[in-house]
């Protein structure tokens, strides 16, 4: 049939042009992934730096009997305003930043988050009124913001390889935000990156900072004696503290951004290997259904050659 | 104690380390003012101003890092100045210095029109960093 040998020969040549497309983004998102990587690494050194310099600060029983007065005695409004970061309020609002991707095609990676989100909100009894939504990324805003909740904060286009200074003022807004209380709990949703095939969802309370999100547990011995140095300190602890803790806070946020951007990339090159892979099969399944075919019009052609020689004797 | 010992300078940021040195002498200005720190010092925290930090190379030379705020932690002589950029003077970008601070001000006077006390102390901020670097590349 020559008509269908024709769809079939064009359907051959559009899914090896949609393998090719997929196949090239593949290796673009391979590429990020390891620009990214290389960025997280570094990144690192700079977080575990402060970590231990927090929790240096925290062994020192500062957080605990300052979080604790923060908690007795709030007559004390000297206090409220310098150590906010660490003070348990009474959560009246919760703020839920979801990180999600700005594009599709990067397999499930936004539905994955998104679902975990929902499934959050409900566990923890949120509704549409006391929960509100940092998004960052264009699919989580539209998810949201269709579904009646209330987007105090939205930042689309995260370039491939975030940088600092390029996230900062989504990152202090955020952080400004819980100290004018705008949410008195701060909890952030996003894909954690464990290698290139599995992301898992994570979500993390970073505000207020208590000493279980520090992170104290995972200590080993050799950091519990660097610990143990007795620092000079200027100004005060408290006044450190108060540099310190915002720009940890800071940097917890921007790892989380790091974290979902690696993992989005690693998605996105899973998702278009796939892709890739299921192309070439499309194609060598087409190639048989043409070759089919292509082989019966010869035969269907020597039968009525033959048949009409036959006639003609 | 033996007069060779050395400290090492190292300056990281969430973009990286932009500085790792040894040195006889690294001198930062704290939020309470300067403080020169040389080998085998006690061990220090400190809250760093929006200023530079200068680290000794030779007789009468500096390296000179921009920071914008941050701290350091100094033990085992290794100081770490931790901020959330920092830029080595030669890699100070001017003319974006200017733009910056250009931007600042005008951020400054919009926020003394509307009387917005977060933007104006956001944009002060951000002016002095520009004011910084703009110094330090200039001298």
């Amino acid at each position: 049939m020559p008509a269908s040998m024709q769809e079939v020969k064009r359907r051959i040549v559009s899914t090896k042009k949609t393998g090719q497309i997929t196949g090239a983004m593949q290796m673009v998102s391979t590429a990020k992934l390891n620009q990214i990587q290389k960025h997280a690494a570094n990144y690192q050194i700079y977080s575990s730096k402060i970590r231990s310099v927090i929790t240096h600060l925290a062994k020192s029983h500062l957080l605990d009997s300052s979080a604790v007065s923060g908690e007795v005695g709030k007559s004390q409004d000297g206090k409220v305003n310098t150590l906010s970061m660490i003070k348990q309020r009474p959560v009246k609002k919760t703020g839920i930043v979801v990180i999600t991707s700005d594009r599709g095609l990067v397999g499930s990676y936004n539905s994955n988050v998104i679902k975990s989100t929902m499934d959050l909100i409900k566990n923890g009894n949120h509704n549409t009124e006391d929960t509100v939504i940092i998004a960052i990324g264009g699919t989580g805003a539209d998810f949201f913001s269709k579904r009646g909740y209330n987007i105090v904060y939205e930042y689309r286009g995260v370039s491939d390889v975030p940088t600092f200074k390029e996230i900062r003022p989504i990152v202090e807004t955020i952080v400004s935000m819980y100290d004018n209380e705008a949410y008195d709990q701060l909890v952030v949703c996003y894909s954690h990156f464990v290698n290139t095939l599995t992301s898992v969802f994570r979500a993390e309370q970073m505000l207020p900072i208590s000493a279980e999100n520090m992170g104290t547990d995972d200590l080993t011995e050799q950091d519990e004696n660097d610990y143990q140095i007795e620092y000079e300190t200027e100004p005060s602890q408290d006044a450190i503290l108060e540099v310190i803790l915002p720009q940890y806070a800071e940097s917890l946020v921007y790892g989380a951004i790091l974290d979902a951007k690696t993992s989005e990339h690693a998605c996105s090159s899973t998702a278009m290997k796939s892709a890739t892979d299921n192309a070439k099969d499309v194609i060598s399944s087409l190639e048989l259904q043409f070759n089919r075919a292509r082989q019966s019009a010869i035969t269907t052609e020597i039968t009525e050659i033959t048949g009409a020689q036959a006639a003609l004797d | 104690m033996d007069d060779k010992s050395l400290l090492t300078v190292n300056v990281v940021t969430p973009d990286g380390v932009v500085y790792d040195n040894t040195t006889d002498l690294a001198v930062c200005k704290t939020t309470l003012g300067e403080v020169g720190i040389m080998p085998n010092r006690v061990p220090l925290l400190a809250s760093l101003a929006i200023d530079e930090v200068r680290v000794k190379t030779g007789e009468d030379s500096f390296d000179e890092i921009a920071v914008s705020g941050g701290f350091i932690e100094f033990s085992n002589n290794v100081l770490s100045v931790v901020a959330s950029s920092a830029e080595r003077k030669e890699n100070i970008d001017a003319s974006r210095a200017e733009r910056a601070r250009a931007r600042a001000e005008k951020r400054i006077a919009t926020a003394k029109e509307t009387h917005n006390v977060d933007d104006l102390r956001r944009a002060e901020v951000s002016l002095r960093r520009a004011m910084n670097r703009l110094n330090i590349s200039k001298h």
